[in-house]
């Protein structure tokens, strides 16, 4: 694994969506220990959803159960708003399935890295590091909106990288349940106005 | 305690068919630097050496709160599968109560507490099994919620489940049978 230089968080806005308290303060530490100083929690996707249309955030780091959405379908409702100012942001997704069925669908929700739950500071630190030095291009289509999902093999923390043979673009198929334009705008619009 | 990867979907190999994934012709490719990107590479950031460091520090500092919210959670746990055995059950126990033990597990094993996360995790599998359709075995449930009650005793919340064998086995095999 390459070795990143150091990560400076000073008055970055990190937003940690996870339905535990106590979870979520462990992550809170972990950051803070990091030299974060703007860290937000919330513990359900409808407070998540109201955090976004309410103020800027620079980071998610959400559950893969945050209820009552799921972390991936809200991940893709993000990703799949046009008007969303938080359409790019880095979303990292904690879960405690590696597997890859899971992990592949984090991905395709547009998600930039997952997490294994439970989480170690290193795990957490090197993730950030990654995507703060590894920016991936971003990929729009019909079905798609994201970072990149081909990952270069030197250096991805824990993951398999590229494989020879991958196309020049891949745009998979959408994977997983899916909300269609109507159900993110809905989502979000149900919040703005307060039906959720 | 990991669970069982799910076997890979066969490959389909028909010759002279296209592969499914081809690129489409009106993906847009685009650089994004995000704020995020630009300012965590600033000067002045932490060395990883240095953040892990304080990492651990700011989470010692939270570990005593820990013994005061397992007794919580442990209690509403408890008081869950009670009311389960005795059928007064909310309707969602089971999500609840997964909810629970994923949440014990994860807490206890980035803290260390090994004995503790083993218990669990393995309680938090079964009960997947469960909310996923399999049959409710109350007995192994209740099995795993006496083992807890053992290991947060201060006398156990020290140890490995290698410490415990006996234990441990008696859990893998409960779980063993639940799962098969």
């Amino acid at each position: 694994m390459t070795t990143n230089p150091s990560i400076n968080l000073k008055d970055l806005i990190f937003l940690i969506a996870d339905p535990s308290s106590y979870i979520s303060m462990l992550v809170h530490s972990m950051l803070r220990g990091f030299g974060s100083n703007k860290i937000l929690e919330v513990r359900n996707s409808t407070a998540l959803l109201h955090t976004l249309t309410g103020q800027k955030i620079d980071i998610l780091i959400c559950d893969a159960h945050l209820p009552p959405h799921g972390g991936l379908p809200l991940t893709r409702a993000i990703r799949g708003k046009k008007d969303n100012e938080h359409r790019t942001i880095p979303i990292l997704i904690m879960s405690d399935d590696s597997r890859e069925s899971t992990v592949k669908r984090a991905r395709d929700a547009g998600a930039n890295m997952v997490i294994a739950k439970p989480i170690s500071p290193a795990s957490l630190y090197d993730r950030l590091s990654w995507v703060a030095f590894n920016p991936r291009k971003f990929v729009d289509t019909t079905t798609y909106f994201g970072p990149d999902r081909r990952f270069k093999i030197e250096g991805y923390p824990g993951g398999e990288g590229r494989r020879k043979g991958d196309k020049e673009i891949e745009v998979a198929a959408e994977a997983g349940p899916t909300l269609a334009q109507d159900d993110i705008d809905n989502l979000f619009s149900a919040v703005q106005t307060g039906q959720d | 305690m990991t669970k069982p990867k799910a076997p890979d979907a066969p490959k389909p190999k028909v010759p002279g068919v296209p592969k499914p994934k081809a690129p489409s012709p009106e993906a847009k490719i685009f650089d994004v630097d995000t704020r995020f990107q630009s300012m965590a590479r600033r000067e002045g950031g932490v060395s990883r050496e240095k953040a892990l460091e304080k990492a651990q520090e700011k989470i010692e500092e939270i570990k005593p709160q820990f013994d005061e919210w397992l007794d919580v959670e442990l209690d509403k746990l408890i008081a869950l599968i009670e009311r389960a055995q005795d059928g007064r059950a909310e309707k969602n126990w089971v999500s609840q109560a997964v909810f629970r033990s994923r949440q014990l597990h994860h807490a206890a094993a980035t803290l260390g507490v090994e004995l503790l996360a083993f218990i669990a995790c393995s309680l938090r599998e079964m009960l997947e099994l469960v909310e996923d359709g399999g049959e409710c075995n109350m007995e192994s449930v209740r099995c795993h919620i006496d083992a807890l009650m053992l290991a947060r005793q201060a006398s156990y919340r020290r140890l490995r489940p290698d410490q415990v064998p006996e234990l441990t086995e008696g859990l893998r095999q409960v779980a063993k049978r639940i799962a098969s």
